[in-house]
């Protein structure tokens, strides 16, 4: 066996430093090289089942993983017999705990307290004052939407723990990001962990904070706030670092404080900018939110999930078209207040009268609306789609139900299940050198450590197997990413009608909460492993088609013109020229593509796939925290292999 | 005295008309920029410099002093070193070693509070991009340097609203900097500067991203402001003729090095290497040199009735009063008589401008001296006579160079 695979390791090594010398330059080809890895894998495999699998050759020993659940339940148990008593918790996380508990129960009483015409007049008045009248009436819409589904007051209680999860994040991103513009040292120090935050799925983040503050919405806040929380440090960093040097120089040689010059040049002269970073930021707190329903965190998220653990479409797709529209809500007025387009030009000196009678009509409405007996929007007063749309699901089961089941069979007979047990059934020294292998052919040496570790990381976790059944499913729905994303992509750089019609579509995909995809894939190939792949590659595809199209287009016209002018043709002209001009960007796409497509795989364990999302959250329903929180882990080492994997030689972040 | 400084010829410090004086300043920019100086690389090439060590020297060993409210110009191309100089006068830049004495007192010293002082009353700069807040109308842009110094609202608009008026901007105190034409955002700047009322105006550039007509019209602003308020200025430009133009004294500067400091009649008249002669080359000798440049005794037997100047007159208008009279003309300063300025030696001037090189120079120069008695068209005497004669003046001849 050592003999097999020290090949592989040494045509590895031999390769990105080219020092094979004397080699043929076939083997200098990285395709090839990487090729080779592969063809080794699988000999071993083969080699493994002729020699009946023998304990040396086989997955990774669990001895350590059992262990360290074991140790991790013992935690978790001291935590749940100490939570009152040791002073940690009793002096810091409960408090913590007890007062977001009690912010997010406050908004939602406050958010009550206004009434649903009180909420909706404040909403559209607030909608229009920052994004105009057409956001205005989208923000209507969105609330039609909350009230006629039945669902205002879940849509209520996700709002209030929006804003205290943002709340929390902007408190500690905008100073940190702050911070960061203005010290080299202290952004050199905090990049790497806000890289490593952004590739690491949502669904990572969820237990540590359980063990910290129970389950409920204390943590689902928390959670949120922490993924929420990078794009705002990162964009504040960059906006205060793109402030005109010049500007800066000159309050400086007059005089300036250092405060001074944040308070009077940078920030005013970054606003913009920062705006935006919040707004990325709430569109990751209102995807967010809603996958925290797994931890306990209430409202549409919660709709969602229940409705799914019970394969309902219609009630899922009822709370999916809140949770949507409350997304592009947010977005649009956040975002309008980023762009500062399409504000409406109000004068300055109507400005106050305008605010003030916004606030008298707002209160008048409360006051109304109080008087009246009005509260949330009654629930009988509203439009079940549900039954219609169940009826639909049964139709189009019935209808399409064995085509769509023969082609999961098939994905699963065909691709998933011999690429699962290939990584499965194959001796795991073997596919951790293989998987190193990889990353230092394609991106260098250190990313080969980095991914050989993780994998070893995987294995001392104790959920081999379920890790290399998700990588399994992620390295298929990212080639079925990657190719539909880099067709779809060259297809729209081409051709300008098809990319004005699929902008807009994929601007609002892109500001979907991840969940949500869960239930087109659900209604379409019920349950399992394959609407989890379907809604992986359907949630990935955007950023991916997007910068395809932007890298090609990037290509300055100068050179397309030289090339023109020798007499490429089309197809010529993509691949010798825009393409590999492209390469950044195509890098790029393949690593977000990637990072993207786990971050759903594992999730899609909510309606079936099974493997790690699954420990997640079984390991939360049985209380066993153990294994939930080393399948967490062993996403976040699959992450970083991939990560790594797809980096480039370059560094592709900009 | 010669216009080349020979190191060791520092002026002396603290010269009660002396505002700013720079001693030994070097600024290398690099991780180990203290291994540079006192080594013998102190003298290397710059690329074997960069080389060696990975510093780049922006600014080496430079020396000058400038005087109460005269306008000091430095000039060089773009990579000289010049915009890292004046940045090093107000510690923008922090200066890698040397001294820069602003009245006496070491800039360099000063801690933060004291060096925001200094920054908020007694000097200003206006930058080549002009560093305008975008966000801020153009008065508040003005009254920036009061705001931070604690003035109240109503004190520091009425201050800026004088300012803008000044500069001619009045009417346009609401708009925003973005609404303006380059040269109109250059006069804010320019007004910003004022607005604190600093006792030494650094200009970093200020007018090379103008069009020409506007930048010309910026200068004649400048020269206005210069003759109405007397403040001591610092001037940085890659412009000769902006140099010629507004400087009292020119240096000019070299991969880093002073390579001369004087009037700007001695830097066009007598470069002092071969690369000031010919960035001086393009120049109109004649629009440029006075008649105190040229002045001499009079020779046994001239004529000693010619026409009368004043030594401030450039040769272009004495060449009229020569071309009428065949008597040389008569320099004559506040009824003192300074010298005479004769035909030859106009045409002298003149013409070493057209040569190529010092031997032809100094051919020249050899028959003429032959031709005329004992030497008195020397050069050198003739500098001689001009600084017998200075009392002060602008005329004055060199302070410093660098140590080359």
């Amino acid at each position: 066996m050592a003999a097999v695979t020290r090949p592989a390791a040494g045509s590895g090594k031999a390769a990105p430093g080219g020092a094979g010398g004397g080699g043929p330059s076939l083997l200098r080809n990285t395709w090839v090289q990487a090729a080779a890895v592969v063809a080794v894998l699988v000999a071993g495999y083969w080699a493994t089942r002729a020699l009946g699998g023998p304990a040396w050759a086989g997955p990774f020993p669990t001895a350590v993983g059992d262990a360290f659940m074991a140790w991790l339940d013992g935690v978790y148990g001291w935590i749940v017999v100490n939570r009152n008593d040791s002073p940690l918790f009793l002096y810091f996380f409960n408090y913590v705990s007890v007062g977001l508990g009690s912010a997010v129960v406050l908004i939602d009483q406050f958010l009550g307290f206004l009434t649903w015409p009180g909420v909706t007049v404040l909403g559209v008045l607030t909608a229009w004052r920052v994004a105009g009248w057409r956001v205005a009436l989208l923000v209507l819409a969105a609330f039609g939407v909350f009230a006629l589904t039945g669902l205002w007051n879940e849509s209520m209680t996700t709002l209030a723990l929006i804003i205290a999860s943002v709340f929390i994040a902007l408190l500690f991103g905008i100073p940190l990001g702050v911070l960061a513009g203005r010290s080299d040292r202290f952004h050199r120090g905090v990049r790497p962990v806000l890289d490593f935050m952004q590739i690491m799925p949502a669904f990572a983040y969820l237990l540590p904070f359980v063990l910290l503050f129970g389950i409920g919405n204390p943590a689902a806040a928390v959670v949120t706030a922490v993924y929420a929380f990078p794009p705002v440090v990162r964009i504040t960093a960059l906006a205060i670092r793109e402030v005109p040097g010049g500007a800066v120089e000159a309050a400086t040689s007059l005089g300036s404080t250092p405060w001074q010059v944040l308070t009077k040049v940078q920030l005013p002269l970054a606003r913009r900018t920062i705006l935006l970073g919040v707004n990325q930021t709430i569109m990751l707190a209102v995807s967010m939110v809603v996958i925290a329903s797994v931890i306990g965190a209430g409202g549409l998220g919660d709709a969602i999930y229940q409705a799914l653990s019970k394969v309902n479409v219609g009630q899922a797709f009822q709370a999916g078209l809140a949770i949507v529209m409350l997304a592009i809500a947010l977005d649009r007025v956040t975002g309008a207040v980023g762009h500062g387009a399409r504000t409406p030009d109000v004068p300055e000196r109507l400005r106050l009268p305008l605010l003030g009678g916004g606030l008298v009509l707002t209160v008048a409405v409360v006051a109304v609306a109080r008087l009246m007996g009005v509260r949330g929007w009654p629930r009988e007063v509203a439009v079940d789609l549900a039954a219609p749309v169940n009826a639909v699901y049964e139709a189009v089961q019935a209808a399409i139900g064995p085509t769509t089941a023969a082609l999961g069979a098939w994905t699963l007979d065909w691709v998933l299940g011999p690429l699962g047990s290939l990584l499965t059934g194959s001796p795991w020294w073997l596919v951790t050198l293989a998987a190193a292998a990889l990353a230092w052919i394609f991106s260098g040496f250190g990313a080969g450590a980095v991914s050989g570790l993780a994998f070893v990381g995987a294995g001392l976790l104790g959920v081999w197997d379920n890790a290399m059944d998700t990588l399994s499913q992620v390295l298929v729905a990212s080639a079925l990413t990657i190719a539909l994303g880099v067709v779809i992509g060259v297809l729209m750089s081409r051709n300008d009608v098809l990319a004005a019609i699929l902008k807009p579509v994929l601007d609002a995909m892109q500001t979907l909460p991840p969940f949500v995809y869960l239930i087109p894939a659900v209604a379409l190939f019920s349950i399992g492993r394959v609407p989890a792949l379907v809604a992986a590659v359907v949630f990935a595809l955007p950023p991916v088609i997007r910068l395809v199209d932007d890298g090609i287009r990037g290509v300055p016209a100068p050179t397309l013109e030289a090339a023109r002018s020798q007499g490429s043709t089309k197809w010529q002209l993509l691949t010798k020229v825009e393409l590999p001009m492209a390469r950044g960007s195509m890098l790029l796409a393949v690593n977000q593509g990637i990072i993207l497509v786990l971050s759903m795989v594992v999730m899609g364990a909510l309606v079936g796939a099974g493997s790690l999302g699954f420990d997640v959250v079984f390991g939360l329903a049985q209380n066993q925290l153990g294994l939930g929180l080393a399948s967490g882990l062993a996403i976040v080492c699959l992450g970083l292999f991939l990560d790594r994997l797809t980096q480039g030689r370059r560094a592709p972040r900009a | 005295m010669s216009t080349r400084a020979e190191g060791e010829a520092v002026p002396q410090e603290g010269a009660s008309d002396t505002t700013f004086s720079v001693r030994h300043l070097w600024k290398i920019f690099g991780r180990n920029a203290d291994s540079v100086i006192g080594t013998d690389l102190e003298h290397a090439d710059r690329d074997r410099i960069k080389d060696e060590t990975g510093c780049t020297v922006a600014v080496r060993d430079v020396s000058f002093d400038v005087r109460t409210g005269e306008t000091f110009v430095v000039m060089g191309l773009s990579g000289s070193g010049k915009s890292t100089l004046i940045r090093c006068l107000t510690r923008l830049i922090e200066p890698t070693s040397g001294q820069v004495l602003l009245d006496g007192e070491d800039i360099g010293e000063a801690g933060p509070q004291r060096l925001r002082e200094l920054r908020r009353h007694r000097m200003a700069m206006v930058f080549q991009h002009f560093g305008l807040l975008p966000n801020r109308r153009i008065i508040d842009n003005v009254a920036y340097g009061l705001e931070v110094r604690g003035m109240p609202r109503p004190d520091r608009y009425a201050r800026a609203r004088e300012m803008i008026d000044m500069v001619g901007l009045g009417g346009y105190e609401n708009s925003r900097p973005g609404e303006l034409s380059g040269g109109m955002q250059q006069r804010v700047g320019l007004a910003r500067a004022l607005a604190v009322d600093p006792q030494v105006l650094l200009f970093d550039e200020p007018f090379s991203a103008l069009d020409p007509l506007i930048r010309r019209d910026m200068q004649n602003e400048v020269v206005r402001l210069q003759r109405e308020l007397h403040k001591t200025s610092v001037f940085i430009t890659h412009d000769l003729q902006e140099a010629l133009k507004l400087g009292d004294r020119i240096a000019i500067m070299r991969d880093g090095e002073l390579v001369q400091v004087g009037t700007p009649e001695e830097v066009v008249g007598r470069p002092a290497d071969a690369y000031v002669a010919d960035f001086t080359s393009d120049v109109a000798r004649t629009t440029v040199l006075t008649a105190r440049w040229l002045v001499r005794e009079p020779f046994p037997g001239e004529r000693t009735d010619g026409p009368t100047t004043e030594p401030g007159t450039v040769l272009a208008e004495v060449l009229p009063m020569l071309a009428a009279s065949t008597a040389p003309v008569r320099v004559v300063e506040g009824g003192t008589l300074l010298g005479y300025v004769g035909r030859d030696d106009v045409l002298r001037a003149i013409a070493e401008d057209q040569l190529e090189n010092a031997a032809a120079a100094a051919a020249i120069e050899g028959e003429t001296s032959e031709e005329l008695s004992d030497g008195a068209t020397d050069p050198a005497s003739a500098s001689h006579v001009a600084d017998l004669g200075d009392d002060g003046g602008p005329g004055g001849s060199a302070t410093a160079g660098s140590g080359g």
